[in-house]
């Protein structure tokens, strides 16, 4: 194994046994004394390493094996097979000393106490990690200052908004300074404004203390703005890893042309148009408006429009690029992405 | 030393929590006292009808009762974790748990303690001060220490019975209605187990131990020599079964499969 790898995967897998219930009262009965177990493989085979001072975007759809691999990493759940070592240490065996050493954001679960104020929930948690007077000034002072919670701090958290409490979540997490952090969906129901706020704070961090970063979130401008890897799970597998650019360079490539016509046209008029140029026609979502979906070449872009203006009077054209947010659900669509993986 | 550390910091967060609400605190406090005294007498009402019971005088079976309530109201203060499997396992709370770096089972106990339940100590001594003097136990130097030591075995049989419970949620995780079951039979304990058949003996002795919270801790400080034995084992018995609880709730982490999300 690689010294710099901060998380390394291999192989790693996790079963649940779940039952089944059989229809009906009889059925009822016979689960009492034999019931059906089926094993479901949440997370398969999955294996990957991640480099100190990387921020990684975690992607996929509910269900796909996200939360559990992200909770074998962070040592709540036991792997049923594999191999992990985050930080040097096997998770879930030296749990107590490992998660020392992390730190964890659940957008939908507070880490903080409800009803203190939350500067005592801070000094509670310093407690709880041992973290020295001194170590906590110096580092904590910062975090208060760059994520602006420092009028929230005597207020119980259950007065906060849930931009204010996330942004206190955020500095709770980093109150040991730790060298690895997870964040599970940290930006759910913030606004715009927050976002942005927690975004500058995770790349200063990222500056400053090397701070490595697995994120995951349904909110892809996130994984834009922040991570040069993306690794995308589905059914428990990679389905993609790599860098984000690679993603869209790839399977971002085509161009959208939306022509607004003046009469009404068909597929069969319209077909004609595209010929030899490796380019197909969908129906736009209004009256008369007919998309070309082409690949991003200017010849090709030139020559589509060119014969288009030529054959039929259009009122408006609009050329769109392929968003990030389209490029992944034409991947998850189509399963694998064209056999490039990795 | 870390531990008691952390420990004392939760109390004084636990009494600053408190604090904040006053008005709250105080009707808690008058409300939890009038409890205690309401209990007292309809103990001493209750133990009025009887007289004796296979060789068990009716002071002797007050000073049990007052016994009991003393472990028992520790155990109240810091094993509130009944509702462990609703509280922890179905709501996903025990992830929070363990992403922090102190054994899980301890985090618990900090944070659902209701040091409120410690009034029922006041009770149990009160209970314990009124039958001694009538029954004229004679008092050694010791005994307050032994009484401390039995206390905190005693505790620990309640704690290592309701850990046991709590566990079997890492593995299952419907509902059962075995903890409230387990309150009711925790409260044979608090009568002499000879007056029940020899099997429920047994059990409360050996696989249920409950009859080490109550009968046996006291019969030493009635002097019923007899029964040192089990008295003696009280501590052992505690220990014995706390560590083996903590021990299956350990494998019971490994064994913990999340909130589905």
């Amino acid at each position: 194994m690689n010294n710099d790898h901060v998380i390394h995967v291999e192989n790693l897998r996790k079963d649940f046994k779940s039952h089944s219930s059989r229809p009906g009262l009889k059925g009822a009965f016979r689960d009492l004394f034999n019931r059906n177990y089926s094993i479901i493989s949440a997370v398969k085979d999955l294996s990957f390493d991640v480099k100190q001072g990387e921020m990684v975007g975690y992607i996929g759809e509910n269900g796909a094996g996200k939360s559990t691999s992200i909770k074998m990493l962070t040592g709540i759940l036991t792997p049923t097979n594999g191999e992990v070592m985050v930080n040097g240490m096997n998770p879930h065996k030296e749990r107590e000393k490992f998660v020392r050493s992390i730190g964890v954001v659940f957008g939908q679960r507070s880490q903080l106490w409800w009803d203190i104020a939350v500067q005592e929930s801070f000094k509670l948690l310093k407690k709880v990690y041992n973290v020295s007077d001194e170590d906590y000034d110096r580092h904590m002072n910062h975090v208060i200052e760059s994520l602006d919670i420092g009028p929230l701090l005597d207020k119980p958290v259950r007065k906060l908004s849930l931009g204010q409490r996330m942004r206190c979540e955020l500095a709770a997490a980093l109150l040991h300074n730790p060298p690895l952090l997870f964040l599970d969906e940290p930006t759910i129901g913030l606004d715009v404004l927050v976002k942005l706020k927690i975004r500058n704070f995770l790349k200063e961090m990222n500056e400053k203390y090397k701070t490595t970063i697995l994120l995951t979130t349904h909110d892809l401008t996130d994984i834009e703005a922040l991570c040069d890897r993306v690794i995308m799970l589905d059914e428990g597998q990679i389905i993609y890893d790599g860098a984000l650019k690679k993603l869209r360079s790839n399977w971002g490539e085509g161009k959208q042309i939306e022509f607004q016509f003046a009469e009404q046209q068909t597929k069969e008029t319209l077909s004609p148009l595209l010929d030899e140029l490796d380019s197909e026609w969908s129906e736009g979502k209004r009256k008369n408006v007919w998309v070309a979906n082409v690949v991003n070449d200017e010849n090709v872009i030139s020559e589509v429009i060119g014969r288009v203006v030529a054959a039929h009077r259009i009122t408006d054209i609009k050329i769109h690029e392929v968003s990030t947010e389209e490029i992944i659900r034409n991947i998850y669509e189509e399963g694998v992405i064209h056999g490039q993986i990795h | 030393m870390k531990h008691a550390a952390i420990f004392f910091h939760y109390i004084s967060q636990y009494m600053k929590t408190r604090l904040t609400y006053r008005v709250d605190m105080l009707m808690e406090i008058m409300s939890d006292l009038l409890f205690q005294a309401v209990n007292l007498i309809f103990i001493l009402v209750v133990f009025g009808h009887t007289q004796l019971l296979s060789g068990w005088s009716r002071d002797e079976i007050i000073f049990i009762y007052g016994f009991f309530l003393v472990p028992f109201a520790i155990f109240g203060a810091f094993f509130n974790i009944w509702d462990f499997n609703e509280r922890y396992i179905v709501k996903g709370e025990m992830d929070r748990i363990l992403t922090r770096p102190v054994h899980s089972l301890f985090q618990i106990i900090l944070e659902r303690m209701e040091l409120e339940s410690l009034f029922g100590m006041i009770t149990g001594l009160a209970v314990m001060i009124y039958a001694g003097s009538r029954l004229d136990l004679s008092i050694s130097w010791y005994d307050p220490f032994v009484f401390l030591i039995m206390v905190i075995g005693g505790a620990f049989v309640y704690a290592g019975i309701f850990v046991l419970l709590a566990s079997i949620s890492f593995w299952s995780d419907s509902r059962t209605s075995i903890i409230p079951m387990m309150y009711n039979i925790g409260n044979y304990g608090r009568y002499p187990v000879d007056i029940y058949n020899k099997v429920i003996r047994f059990i409360l002795t050996w696989i249920l131990p409950f009859a080490f919270v109550g009968v046996y801790p006291s019969a030493y400080f009635l002097g019923r020599e007899d029964w040192y034995g089990y008295a003696f084992l009280t501590p052992v018995v505690g220990f014995a079964f706390f560590a083996l609880s903590v021990f299956v709730w350990n494998i019971g982490v490994t064994k913990y499969r999340g909130a589905g999300n």
